[in-house]
């Protein structure tokens, strides 16, 4: 319980009142979409135990890119809370401003080894900031707890 | 932040109606709330509400207002049926998140040397559903029934008792739902949750009677010095998120198409009498009864949990539910504006109904006291049971607060917890707490909230409720 997953240096955790948020950076736009399911799942579970030995197929649509991050990471948790998995790997196919293809790898959760943290309620567009800099990409993004 | 705001008695204070607010919005809190109140973004949140088409007299705010998505939590704003609009924004993701407080016959002293016990067995009995399934596994079918029913479903399964149903705001079940406005997701991640407390701040907690202010009000509410109460905190879960989540999109479309402008895009919301005006109305009213069947469920839970714990028998425990609030919910109800009577959709977003004496949806055994509005604080301190007064009546659409607000972020209560053993504090101080990590109970330290009892004086200060007892808890078990 007390043994928790380092965070890596990408990710960080946002101050918010009642809720939570996360912050990541990648290189790359693929690259920032897993990056932000991962820590979503950081959220939601310590993922230090968690292990990733069953692979599913993910595909989301939306209206623009932000919108598809959000639709990207509600899905995720509604996967999450309706089949009971926790997803640890996330591996981007295909991505362009409306579509995303995505192999997410992850197992049934199990109450002897996953701790849960919490719910995520929902995925919000508060705050929402995906936006690219000379170094690379960056979003925050903040979910109703 | 920098507001314009005038003071208009001790526990009451305006935002006056500039740009395009249609009305003022109202705050009510104390000087010395007020100088943390103005220093967050809520304020202005309140005053984007008065914006909206059809609202009438004010955009209100409770003393426990804070930031929430788009509406301010605490926030009360009513709107004309004809020209007024309904926002999944103005109610919150969890729709009917709401309080439930029963009370029993036994004393401290009979629970107490068995307290561990009936704490882990609450804790084994009252899922959280966090993770894993709940206590109960519902067809989607069965779910409709759920939805149609509210804690009428419970009764016929045998989770309640129809005296469970009188202290209910609502009687457990609202009219005018829709099933068929509910998504399969919403039908889906409701499919496994009904019975469950879910994470955040839900709790259940077993406390007692700690101090009466109105002997005449807890007579009537048959509470008494000593006396073991129970308090359920939770709402219409994965189903209700869905809801909401499903209808801020319908209606980010809606203001496009009636043309509405909006100070801020989170107050997304249709015309009450439009398309999607009534599909959200009809959806979110089977959130509504989602929730009432779910406390409901746990209500039986917690009474099975006593009876195994302490092995005394459902009689001499005498569970009996005092009553159950909504604090997330849009009503039509019928107010006084103007000296004549109107019917309105009332918002209540982090804020709790307090009818006034008289009132004939108060039921008849309390209604020479008025409704009974329980507010709970946090796990270590205190929860007050209030009642609803004519001045609310008049002033806030029959509403008062709903409960602490929080202080400090989860960020910075883990920080506060930090090295330090949560458990064992609270133990130290006679209260057993069991929570899913230890994560949640650290972001749930007393300290990460404000004094409940600020909150509820504001409100009786400023005569929107009366302070009828405090109760202290004992034991509390968390998502």
């Amino acid at each position: 319980m007390n043994a928790e997953h380092k965070t890596p240096e990408w990710l960080t955790f946002v101050d918010h009142t009642a809720d939570a948020g996360i912050a990541v950076e990648a290189p790359d736009l693929a690259r920032l979409f897993e990056r932000a399911a991962y820590g979503m799942f950081s959220v939601i579970t310590d993922l230090v135990a968690a292990r990733a030995t069953e692979t599913s197929r993910i595909s989301v649509e939306a209206s623009d890119r932000v919108a598809l991050l959000v639709r990207w990471l509600s899905e995720l948790n509604y996967r999450h809370v309706t089949e009971h998995r926790i997803f640890s790997k996330f591996e981007v196919l295909a991505l362009s401003e409306h579509h995303l293809e995505a192999e997410v790898s992850g197992e049934i959760f199990n109450p002897a080894r996953h701790t849960i943290f919490t719910e995520i309620k929902a995925v919000t567009f508060h705050d929402l900031q995906l936006k690219r800099d000379d170094r690379g990409w960056k979003a925050q993004i903040i979910f109703d707890l | 932040m920098d507001y314009d705001i005038r003071k208009l008695t001790d526990y009451l204070w305006e935002l006056p109606k500039t740009g395009g607010m249609r009305v003022p919005a109202r705050i009510y809190a104390t000087e010395e709330m007020m100088a943390q109140i103005l220093g967050d973004k809520a304020p202005q949140q309140a005053a984007n509400v008065a914006h909206l088409p059809g609202i009438v007299t004010a955009s209100l705010a409770m003393p426990d207002i804070h930031w929430g998505y788009g509406f301010p939590i605490g926030g009360v704003a009513a709107f004309d049926l004809e020209e007024g609009v309904i926002s999944p924004g103005g109610v919150g993701y969890d729709i009917n998140c709401g309080v439930r407080l029963m009370a029993s016959r036994l004393t401290r002293g009979q629970v107490e040397p068995r307290l561990r016990e009936l704490v882990n067995q609450l804790f084994r009995d009252v899922p959280t559903g966090v993770g894993a399934a709940g206590a109960l596994t519902v067809p989607v079918d069965e779910l409709r029934r759920v939805v149609e029913r509210g804690a009428h479903w419970a009764v016929e399964h045998g989770y309640a008792t129809e005296t469970d149903l009188a202290h209910i705001e609502e009687h457990g079940c609202i009219a005018g739902v829709d099933p068929a406005e509910v998504s399969p997701r919403a039908w889906q991640r409701g499919r496994e949750q009904l019975g469950t407390l879910g994470s955040g701040n839900h709790f259940l907690e077993v406390g007692y009677v700690a101090e009466i202010y109105d002997m005449e009000a807890a007579r009537v509410l048959g509470l008494q010095l000593d006396e073991i109460t129970v308090i359920i905190h939770c709402g219409s879960r994965g189903f209700g998120y869905q809801v909401c989540d499903d209808y801020l999109g319908v209606m980010d479309s809606a203001v496009k198409k009636y043309h509405i402008t909006l100070p801020d895009r989170q107050l997304a919301c249709a015309p009450i009498d439009s398309p999607e005006g009534r599909r959200y109305l009809g959806a979110m009213r089977c959130a509504v009864n989602y929730a009432f069947a779910n406390r409901q469920v746990i209500a039986h839970h917690t009474r099975k949990a006593f009876e195994k714990a302490l092995s005394i028998s459902t009689a001499e425990i005498g569970l009996r539910t005092v009553y159950e609030v909504a604090h997330n919910i849009a009503k039509f109800e019928t107010h006084v504006v103007d000296g004549r009577e109107k019917r309105l959709c009332v918002h209540r977003k982090g804020a709790t109904r307090a009818f006034a004496p008289g009132r004939e949806e108060v039921p008849p055994e309390y209604r020479a006291i008025g409704q009974p509005v329980l507010i709970p604080g946090d796990m270590g301190r205190y929860s007050y049971v209030l009642t609803g007064t004519e001045k609310a009546m008049r002033d806030t659409f029959g509403s008062t607060c709903h409960g602490a607000g929080r202080a400090m972020s989860r960020v910075k209560a883990r920080r506060a917890a930090a090295g330090r053993n949560i458990l064992r504090e609270m133990e130290e101080k006679g209260i057993i707490i069991r929570g899913q990590s230890r994560r949640t109970v650290d972001e749930e330290i007393s300290e990460a909230y404000k004094d409940v009892s600020n909150v509820v004086d504001a409100c009786a200060l400023a005569g929107i409720s009366r302070k009828v007892a405090q109760l202290r808890p004992i034991g509390c078990i968390k998502g």
